[in-house]
């Protein structure tokens, strides 16, 4: 617990944190700190008087873990997972809800803007579905968009995986409204974060966040992206880990698409379906299972208007005028399949979920 | 030397009976006026004393003093005006005490002694007591709808004297019947294409359910909105009656006179917040008062004030609202519906997949009528723009004749059942009034499990599917079907 003490010391950065691990054993090093000894160079004066009164600090954080079933591993342990541990920026400390060994899968990154359209919401989630239905652990971010519909896709898949990385402390959920998907991911797979818990959801957090994500997929799928932007950073981020970058094509008019495109042109691979990336990871390309629909199927009727709603968000009097149907009947159709899940109603617009 | 008149004051939309003493005495010569007169009352002295002496009277040279005797509150308006230039008369001897007893006056009176219309007629002649009252004849209309035959209307105060001391016949009243003229309101039948926003208009009127309109501009949001008071049930001659006062007292005389159909109220969203929920000094109905028992319309909700949609709350939830002042508080009736619209962004474009918002400016655009108020809506409508060749080949809609007849059978079945619309239906009774079959308890549950709902959902969702449930003229208990179709109404704004 001292090397989740060290992480949550004031002003703390994920370079000196290293450093102040290296210098042995934590436990020591912290009660070094707080007797008023400076345990290494690079600690300037600015951040050593930040650093004169964090006795008890060790038990707080101690505290807040347990409060929020909050773990750590630190680079000194060995249950550190060996996806991160070569990594030449490694996180020296990582706050995890959820079980490690979902980082000893294949792991697939699926990230992508938060202002996603509506295709690149559902592509992100089935992708993340039948990722999940083949074995393979899906990392993103637990962001608004394509992050969290990938997430939710992977903790729909059978036998799948999630693996999240956020940029503020476990028990600090953001986005606000996620709260129901951290805890279906630490329940699926393993939710972590660098930062200690009580840390808010600070703007220079997030790229570092990225780096995490890069670093945990062997393969990074780019669903949908603006020309810049936090995907763009984990995109470099991978590049420079030798990591395989692809993105998912998108329509020339389509400004969430513009970043991905322009991955393609520099050569990335494309993936239009899971097969893609499995290929890409080398996985035996016989054995591929896809997402069997376990939905309850739809009676006539209600397919009928399932098909009506086609591929982009409808107005209930748009299916109504095309099937000449009564408005009531409409109206009961559609909620009946949407507690089949065939539907989503966002905002009173409808979609098809295929 | 003494004298005691009848006549009433304005507070809100409520008359208050006051009576007008007057004392005429030796000393030195004056005039005041006591009893919490208020700046227009204190200029009452000049416009009595010029009148009187128009009508060809003597201004007694003397000490007078004129009480506003009435409950606590400070008396406004110019509308005592005759009765202390009556008082002053039965002071001076010129008329009998006698000859007054059974009457009130309520009136303005000009500088020639004419008698000037005031605002409120009707609930100051209501509460003026239980014998004849004397206004001014314009207003007669607005006077006979209060108290009927007992209004008596005169144009000048040479006609009053002459029937209070010749003893004359009170002029003839005209217009006294007050005929509702023919309103022709915009029918159902010209909304082209839109099925389900007219399935859901016909729902909330069925329940009274406020409605939250989101489309981009040219969708036919006031264009349906204005369709409104064309189907919802006509009024009682009770409600028609509060409606009149209401109107009375806001000055909208032309507009006074107990119609039974519903207001409609749709105040530009530069509004002043006192301007809509009422007040001022002294207290006026606003907007949403006028709307009482009626539609209020919000174009562009996300435009007007935040403060103004935050003041829309109590009423909304109490159906009155209450204006507080140092002296006491005024209460002006506000139940009313209300009809919300929106575009879905600031950009406003028709998709939501080609808005090109950031969920920042999305977020902020919908926070700005979010949280406590959109909790008050039972149903969404999403309307998109129809298109041009669509438009061509549509029949005419459903005329609002035919989806009247059907909400006000839905909606006699809901009183008769609970006495209120659905939508007021306070949640311990929902289980008795609504109950649901196994199936639809089976779907409302796996949807709050699902997350779908929320708990303040759930109750709005009842009392729609029991208003879908009554309309349909499936009485009980509420099914499946019903709570599936108000699930696909249900307003949240929650982004996911």
């Amino acid at each position: 617990m001292s090397a989740a003490a060290l992480a949550a010391l004031p002003l703390q950065t994920h370079q000196r944190l290293r450093r102040l691990l290296a210098c042995g054993d934590p436990v020591v090093t912290f009660r070094r700190i707080v007797a008023g000894e400076r345990p290494i160079g690079g600690v300037d004066d600015r951040v050593w008087h930040a650093w004169r009164d964090v006795a008890g600090l060790d038990d707080v954080v101690a505290q807040r873990c347990a409060e929020h079933g909050i773990s750590v591993v630190s680079t000194a342990d060995d249950s550190y997972p060996t996806a991160l541990a070569g990594d030449p920026d490694v996180p020296a400390v990582l706050f995890f809800r959820g079980d490690l060994s979902a980082l000893r899968r294949r792991r697939v990154g699926v990230i992508g803007t938060r202002t996603a359209s509506l295709s690149g919401r559902n592509f992100a989630r089935s992708l993340g579905r039948d990722l999940a239905m083949n074995g393979v652990a899906v990392v993103s971010g637990l962001a608004r968009g394509i992050d969290v519909h990938a997430h939710r896709g992977a903790c729909d898949g059978e036998g799948g995986a999630a693996v999240a990385v956020v940029a503020s402390g476990l028990d600090v959920v953001y986005p606000p409204e996620h709260g129901l998907d951290f805890d279906a991911v630490a329940a699926h797979g393993v939710l972590l974060s660098e930062a200690p818990p009580g840390t808010p959801p600070e703007t220079h957090r997030f790229p570092l966040r990225n780096r995490i994500l890069a670093a945990l997929s062997e393969v990074l799928v780019v669903v949908e992206s603006r020309t810049r932007g936090g995907s763009m950073i984990t995109v470099r981020e991978a590049m420079k880990r030798d990591v395989t970058v692809m993105a998912v094509p998108g329509s020339p008019h389509a400004p969430v698409s513009d970043g991905t495109n322009a991955l393609l042109k520099d050569g990335c691979g494309p993936v239009t379906d899971v097969v893609d990336v499995l290929v890409a990871l080398g996985l035996n390309s016989g054995a591929f299972r896809r997402g069997a629909d376990t939905r309850e199927p739809p009676t006539a009727a209600e397919r009928e208007v399932f098909v009506a709603c086609g591929t982009r968000a409808v107005t209930v009097d748009e299916i109504v005028m095309v099937l000449g149907l009564p408005a009531f009947d409409v109206g009961v159709l559609l909620g009946r399949l949407e507690l089949k899940g065939w539907v989503q109603q966002v905002n009173g617009w409808w979609e098809a979920l295929t | 030397m003494y004298a005691a008149v009848s006549s009433s004051t304005l507070h809100g939309v409520f008359g208050a009976a006051i009576t007008v003493e007057v004392h005429i005495g030796n000393g030195l010569p004056g005039f005041s006026i006591v009893g919490q007169p208020d700046e227009a009352c204190r200029e009452s002295r000049d416009r009595v004393r010029a009148a009187l002496l128009c009508t060809g009277h003597e201004w007694p040279n003397r000490r007078i003093t004129v009480n506003l005797s009435g409950e606590g509150e400070k008396k406004g308006g110019a509308t005592a005006d005759l009765a202390i230039a009556v008082g002053l008369l039965v002071a001076s001897g010129k008329i009998e005490q006698r000859a007054i007893d059974d009457l009130a006056f309520v009136a303005e009176l000009g500088l020639d002694g004419s008698l000037r219309a005031t605002t409120g007629i009707a609930p100051l002649a209501f509460a003026a007591g239980s014998g004849s009252v004397v206004v001014p004849m314009e207003s007669i209309a607005e006077a006979h709808l209060a108290v009927g035959p007992r209004a008596i209307g005169a144009s000048t105060l040479r006609e009053v004297c002459r029937a209070l001391v010749d003893g004359e016949p009170w002029p003839e009243g005209h217009e006294c019947r007050v005929e509702s003229p023919e309103e022709s309101l915009p029918d159902m039948a010209d909304v082209l294409g839109q099925p389900h926003a007219r399935f859901a208009m016909e729902v909330a009127a069925a329940g009274f359910h406020h409605v939250l309109m989101v489309g981009p501009p040219g969708a036919g949001k006031s264009m349906l909105a204005r369709r409104m008071p064309g189907i919802l049930p006509p009024l009682s001659p009770r409600e028609a009656f509060e409606s009149a006062m209401v109107r009375s007292a806001a000055g909208l005389r032309s507009s006074a006179h107990a119609s039974p159909v519903p207001p409609f109220r749709a105040p530009h969203h530069t509004s002043t917040t006192v301007s809509v929920v009422g007040g001022g000094s002294p207290v006026r109905p606003g907007e949403i008062s006028l709307a009482h028992n009626g539609v209020l319309f919000l174009d562009e909700m996300g435009e007007f004030a935040p403060s103004l949609l935050d003041a829309l709350r109590q009423p909304l939830e109490e159906g009155e609202v209450r204006v507080a002042r140092a002296r006491g508080s005024v209460t002006l009736p506000a139940r009313f519906l209300l009809i919300g619209a929106s575009n879905p962004c600031p950009c406003a474009n028709e998709q939501v997949t080609s808005c090109t918002c950031t969920p920042q400016m999305r977020h902020r655009y919908m926070r700005r009528f979010s949280g406590p108020l959109v909790d008050r809506f039972d149903i969404r409508i999403n309307l998109t723009r129809p298109r041009l060749n669509e438009m061509i080949a549509l029949e005419p809609g459903e005329p609002s004749e035919d989806i009247a007849r059907r909400v006000a059978s839905a909606r006699a079945v809901a009183l008769g059942r609970q006495g209120v619309p659905n939508a007021m239906l306070p949640p311990h009774l929902i289980e008795r009034h609504a109950p649901l079959t196994e199936r639809a308890r089976a779907v409302i549950e796996e949807r709050l499990a699902r997350g779908d709902l929320t708990a303040r959902g759930y109750h709005r969702i009842r009392r729609v599917a029991r208003t879908i449930a009554d309309l349909r003229g499936e009485h009980e208990p509420v099914d499946d079907d019903h709570v599936s179709c108000a699930i696909g109404m249900r307003a949240e704004l929650a982004n996911r």
